[in-house]
């Protein structure tokens, strides 16, 4: 079975955590003898390619002469898309729309015969025009390549994946990481994002969604057929090397990590945060990460008078992650709206209990996690100090919580992605 | 001709309420009252009255027909607060002389886990409100839960019991069958009844399932069950709780039917005789003594304490129970005495089970945590208030 995937991006150069599933569903897919050949608009030549090969679509030379290339591209409108904005849009973010049905761009095409599209790969300025670019290269590889079945992640990829079942008749498989009902909320939603959504979703044979949550929003808010709509919960990629406990810590440390954003419900922490330290004063409250939400959420803790015990750390690498983990007796996601979360699984995986809230995918496999709803900030509260308080509670978590996230793999999940792609091939 | 021994439990705990850890040291009611009289409620309209009713028509038309009863003192307290009539249909029962009750610990307590003193006041407290509400003293006991082992036999014949009901586990019984008089191997006088649990299960689990192969259940078919175990064995003992009439399966699944027709087909057809557990006190012939060195219980299939003792929260919510222990010897604060004494209901601590298929047991039906880790927490929030109270005027 030969699969042509389509992604934004591939590890070591990643944004965000979509990179990091690819990653790990490809390995899966590779030890369950999937071939995958992974597009990306713009690889670096340091991706690991020894399971599956990587085609940039940077490379990949256009033949102009198909009919159905013009075809496509009069059909296409461009969006001007603020820099900051995508995948992890925010509140005070905007979009600026432009239609354009003919551009400069398409008159070039015309006079040579064969030319390539330069992508950055990023999550830039010109994101809507890259996507359209990265659609027309689709197909010219759905032409050359040779595969049975087309899979597509997120929105961004869409348009690649349709064009690629366009010109070889393969079926076609989104996956589903985030909708811009988790990236937004009523106010900023973006009709053009979510257009591309449902074009996609409605044009695929399958799609996969990370969550059964998320899977409900692409049936209900998006109008899908729900027998062709399968949860695939992500898993995780074995971890390198153990994350050590930093002892000597003079405080019972709680952590928030994540962007502060509306979604991530930042402000149910430090509500939540007010109430367990009127009651222990050994405790302190960790919030890392930055975003939009950042100032008001450091108001709010001044305004509370918990300052002193309440600490901002702003944008955390890789490794003072490791060591916040080290140090933390309770990890809390308060999520109002989170597709998956691999976070807390990062946070069990280094031994620490974590509470995280009910509307959120990961919270579906978890058993050995606190589940509290986002708004809940009582529950949250009993929660974190049974943690703190009760050693028995910490110590279950920590032995237990680790186990169970271990034995969450790619190889499972992509032993099911086979199934669902086995389903889509006609019948021999 | 062989004896058949039913015997119904009754045991409803005092439900906690959502105790918060910023509660503690500030407000000392711990339960949902609410819940409690609603439930109470319920069950004395769905069940109780109507099921004792049921047994008073039977008792009065058939003189043969007997049957036994344990009710937890909580439970009693309960009614007291809010179904005060049950107690006095029970007292209408208890004054045929064919109805039996049965010795048990006054919290529905597994205090026989940890201890003989805790266990011993657990007995002691509920004679004395068995004497004062029902003026009986029981011969026979059933522990919470069928919990039992050689040890707590040793206990009981010390508190002067002549029977125990237990349950007839199968890693217990191997080759045996439940259907024999067994003694404790070290005081023989103490009797032990053994339940068929199968035959229990068939009817408190089974009932209503569609996909049994024996569904619709009737008491016809119900009595070529019993006619078909071998009839060397002398004894069928069939001890269930007593909400399996009118909760676990309602009014219109036909329970109360099946229990009517039962009683009567066996006091009319004279195969079988019915038996109360305090029966078997005297007896001196064919009794076989059973080894039991580890607590074994009713519950599911393993027949072990995992239930209430499987998980390291659940022994350390046990642990930090019972350390309070002398405290409560030497507190005066009345309240927080009883409140400490109700804390050790079983219930409590299989909310906190992580055995996930345990939510095929019946009970789970009033289980009100999100999760075993929300049911440790909001336990412990109470315990520690608990023990402040205790200490507090000693």
């Amino acid at each position: 079975m030969k699969v042509l995937m389509f992604g934004w991006e591939f590890p070591p150069h990643i944004a965000g955590g979509l990179g990091t599933a690819c990653f790990g569903l490809t390995q899966g897919l590779a030890k369950n003898h999937v071939d995958v050949t992974f597009v990306m608009p713009k690889a670096s030549g340091d991706e690991d390619q020894r399971k599956i090969k990587i085609i940039s679509a940077s490379d990949v030379e256009l033949d102009t002469r198909y009919s159905d290339y013009f075809q496509f591209h009069k059909e296409i409108s461009y969006v001007e898309v603020n820099s900051r904005l995508i995948p992890y849009v925010g509140l005070d973010d905007y979009f600026n729309v432009i239609n354009q049905k003919e551009s400069a761009l398409l008159e070039d095409v015309k006079v040579t015969e064969k030319r390539k599209y330069l992508f950055s790969g990023t999550y830039g300025a010109n994101l809507m025009e890259e996507v359209k670019n990265y659609a027309l290269v689709a197909a010219e590889i759905a032409r050359n390549e040779d595969f049975d079945i087309i899979h597509a992640h997120d929105w961004l990829t869409f348009r690649a994946g349709i064009m690629a079942k366009k010109i070889s008749n393969k079926p076609l498989c989104i996956h589903v990481h985030a909708t811009e009902f988790d990236r937004s909320d009523e106010f900023s939603r973006n009709e053009i994002v979510y257009n591309l959504e449902k074009e996609g979703m409605e044009a695929a044979d399958a799609i996969c969604a990370v969550s059964d949550l998320t899977r409900n929003i692409i049936i209900e808010k998006y109008g899908i057929e729900p027998s062709k709509v399968f949860t695939l919960h992500n898993a995780v990629i074995p971890h390198q090397k153990e994350v050590e406990r930093v002892e000597d810590v003079p405080y019972k440390i709680v952590t928030f990590l994540g962007r502060v954003t509306f979604q991530k419900g930042p402000e149910y922490f430090i509500e939540t945060a007010k109430k367990v330290m009127e009651y222990d004063k050994d405790v302190r409250f960790v919030l890392a990460g930055d975003g939009d939400m950042m100032n008001r959420m450091i108001e709010r803790v001044a305004e509370l008078g918990i300052a002193d015990r309440f600490h901002f750390t702003g944008f955390l690498n890789g490794e003072e992650i490791d060591l916040l983990f080290g140090m933390s007796d309770v990890y809390v996601m308060p999520s109002i709206s989170e597709p998956f979360g691999i976070s807390p699984l990062e946070a069990m995986r280094a031994h620490v209990p974590v509470v995280i809230s009910k509307q959120s995918g990961v919270s579906e496999i978890l058993q050995y996690a606190i589940k509290v709803d986002f708004w809940d900030i009582n529950a949250m509260a009993d929660a974190i100090y049974g943690i703190l308080h009760y050693p028995a509670l910490a110590n279950f978590f920590a032995e237990r919580g680790k186990e169970e996230v271990n034995s969450l793999k790619w190889e499972h999940v992509a032993k099911k992605l086979k199934g669902i792609y086995a389903s889509l091939l006609p019948r021999n | 001709m062989r004896k058949i021994c039913f015997h119904f439990q009754i045991s409803q705990p005092y439900r906690l309420r959502r105790y918060h850890f910023f509660d503690i040291n500030k407000h000392h009611n711990y339960f949902d009252d609410f819940q409690n009289s609603y439930l109470v409620k319920r069950l004395a309209d769905f069940c109780y009255l109507p099921a004792n009713k049921m047994f008073l028509d039977l008792l009065k038309k058939y003189e043969d027909i007997s049957l036994s009863f344990s009710i937890s003192g909580d439970s009693i307290q309960l009614f007291k607060e809010h179904a005060p009539e049950v107690i006095e249909s029970f007292k209408e029962l208890i004054a045929t002389n064919r109805v039996e009750i049965v010795g048990n610990t006054f919290s529905h307590s597994i205090a026989s886990l940890y201890g003989k003193d805790a266990f011993m006041h657990q007995i002691k407290k509920q004679e004395k409100q068995l004497k004062e509400v029902f003026d009986v003293t029981p011969v026979s006991f059933c522990n919470t839960e069928l919990i039992y082992s050689d040890e707590i036999g040793e206990w009981l014949a010390e508190a002067g019991y002549k029977v125990v009901l237990t349950e007839g586990a199968r890693h217990i019984l191997a080759w045996k069958s439940a259907g024999y008089l067994y003694c404790n191997p070290f005081q023989t006088n103490l009797k032990v009844l053994m339940r068929n649990y199968n035959l229990c299960d068939d009817i408190t689990l089974r009932f209503q399932n569609k996909s049994w192969e024996h569904y619709p259940l009737t008491a016809d078919k119900y009595l070529s069950f019993l006619n078909n175990i071998p009839h060397d064995a002398p004894y069928i003992n069939l001890f269930m709780d007593y909400e399996t009439i009118g909760e676990y399966h309602t009014k219109e699944s036909g329970i109360f039917d099946f229990f009517y027709h039962l009683f009567v087909q066996i006091a009319e057809r004279k195969e079988l005789s019915f038996m109360l557990p305090q029966d078997v006190a005297k007896e001196e012939d064919s009794v076989l003594t059973i080894h039991v060195p580890w607590a074994m219980s009713s519950s599911s299939d393993e027949k072990d304490t995992n239930e209430w003792l499987g998980n390291e929260l659940q022994q350390e919510a046990f642990e930090q129970l019972f350390k309070l222990e002398n405290l409560y010897k030497e507190s005066k604060n009345e309240n927080a005495k009883m409140n400490w004494l109700r804390l050790q209901a079983a219930d409590h601590f299989a909310f906190m089970s992580t055995k996930w298929f345990a939510e095929t047991s019946v009970k789970r039906n009033f289980d009100v945590y999100p999760s075993p880790y929300q049911a440790f927490i909001n336990y412990m929030n109470v315990l520690n208030d608990v023990k402040l109270q205790l200490e507090k005027k000693k």
